[in-house]
């Protein structure tokens, strides 16, 4: 009975991790950005993505952050060409499951 | 009177700084770019179809301190030759190109062809460039150099303060050499400088205003 329990309880947790987890996120490190104005390009492109839940760029950390909506994917091929399309060269690319919120906070904990 | 504070308002918002790190906005993007200044007024608006180049309009106007003025209307190409995107930097060189019609104290085609490079990081920032303009019977080639240090670092969206010192050396113009010391704002959404030409020198001082605006 208590087996039992326990596994009902995990499958009841990992629904619910499941159903309000972070939609994924392509985050990039990208050289050459070191001025807003000038990087305005790749904010505004990638918020005009129909699958963009939001965009994020930091001059500092040199990142850039598209998050997508549940359920949607963008080609790494086609954020890369975002990014190219506004000057700048990409150093390095991955697909994360964090929102911009969890990378903005995981910043602030390690400045 | 109405009329001059219009027109002097599109002036301010439609006169070209001539020196700026991004001579272009991303590809697909137009950009405005203004200098108003008492020895000269610009105004440029280019599209950039890709991020390499940039077609547009340029209207220049020489003011010499003493003389008439040279009013240059002409249609304009700026093409990026070379761009390193470096971890913490960005370093470009940049051609530029405009033909027209000089009209004022001198008159006919006019060109003025010119070239530049930048290397700017979060915090520095250089400039140097050359340009020829030239329409017959005139030639007011420019040469100028530009530095900053930006006060602090900002995030993406927050405005950016710099200093700019910029000496700049025009053929045929009183003044001839013009340094310029301003205080540049830039966020994501617009480059402002307001600096002061020659400061030190009493009937040359001039303030002067720089505006960049990408759609």
């Amino acid at each position: 009975m208590m087996k039992k329990l326990m596994i009902v309880i995990f499958l009841l947790t990992a629904f619910l991790q499941a159903s309000v987890g972070f939609a994924a996120s392509i985050k990039a490190e990208v050289n050459g950005m070191v001025c807003a104005f000038c990087a305005k390009g790749i904010e505004k492109k990638l918020n005009a993505m129909p699958e963009a839940k939001g965009a994020f760029v930091n001059l500092k950390r040199r990142i850039v952050v598209l998050e997508l909506k549940e359920q949607q994917d963008v080609p790494l091929t086609t954020f890369e060409q975002v990014i190219t399309d506004a000057g700048y060269t990409i150093s390095k690319v991955q697909k994360v499951e964090q929102s911009i919120e969890a990378i903005k906070t995981e910043m602030k904990a390690n400045p | 009177m109405k009329k001059q504070l219009f027109v002097a308002s599109l002036l301010i918002v439609f006169s070209f700084p001539s020196y700026a790190a991004a001579l272009m906005g991303f590809a697909g993007s137009s950009m405005l770019m203004t200098e108003i200044g008492e020895y000269n007024q610009e105004l440029m608006v280019n599209y950039a179809p890709t991020v390499h180049h940039a077609f547009g309009v340029e209207v220049m106007r020489m003011s010499p301190k003493g003389s008439s003025a040279t009013t240059m209307t002409g249609l304009n190409y700026t093409g990026l030759l070379k761009r390193w995107n470096l971890p913490a930097a960005q370093a470009n060189i940049w051609v530029m190109g405009s033909i027209g019609e000089a009209k004022g104290q001198f008159n006919g085609f006019s060109y003025s062809p010119s070239i530049q490079f930048d290397y700017e990081t979060t915090r520095l920032y250089f400039l140097a460039k050359t340009r020829m303009v030239r329409a017959p019977g005139m030639n007011n080639d420019v040469a100028a150099i530009q530095a900053g240090f930006s006060f602090f670092e900002t995030d993406f969206d927050e405005t950016q303060p710099w200093f700019v010192l910029e000496a700049k050396t025009t053929r045929n113009m009183q003044p001839s050499m013009q340094v310029t010391p301003a205080l540049r704002l830039i966020n994501k959404n617009y480059f402002l400088e307001l600096g002061m030409t020659n400061p030190f020198n009493r009937g040359e001082r001039a303030p002067r205003l720089n505006l960049m605006l990408t759609y």
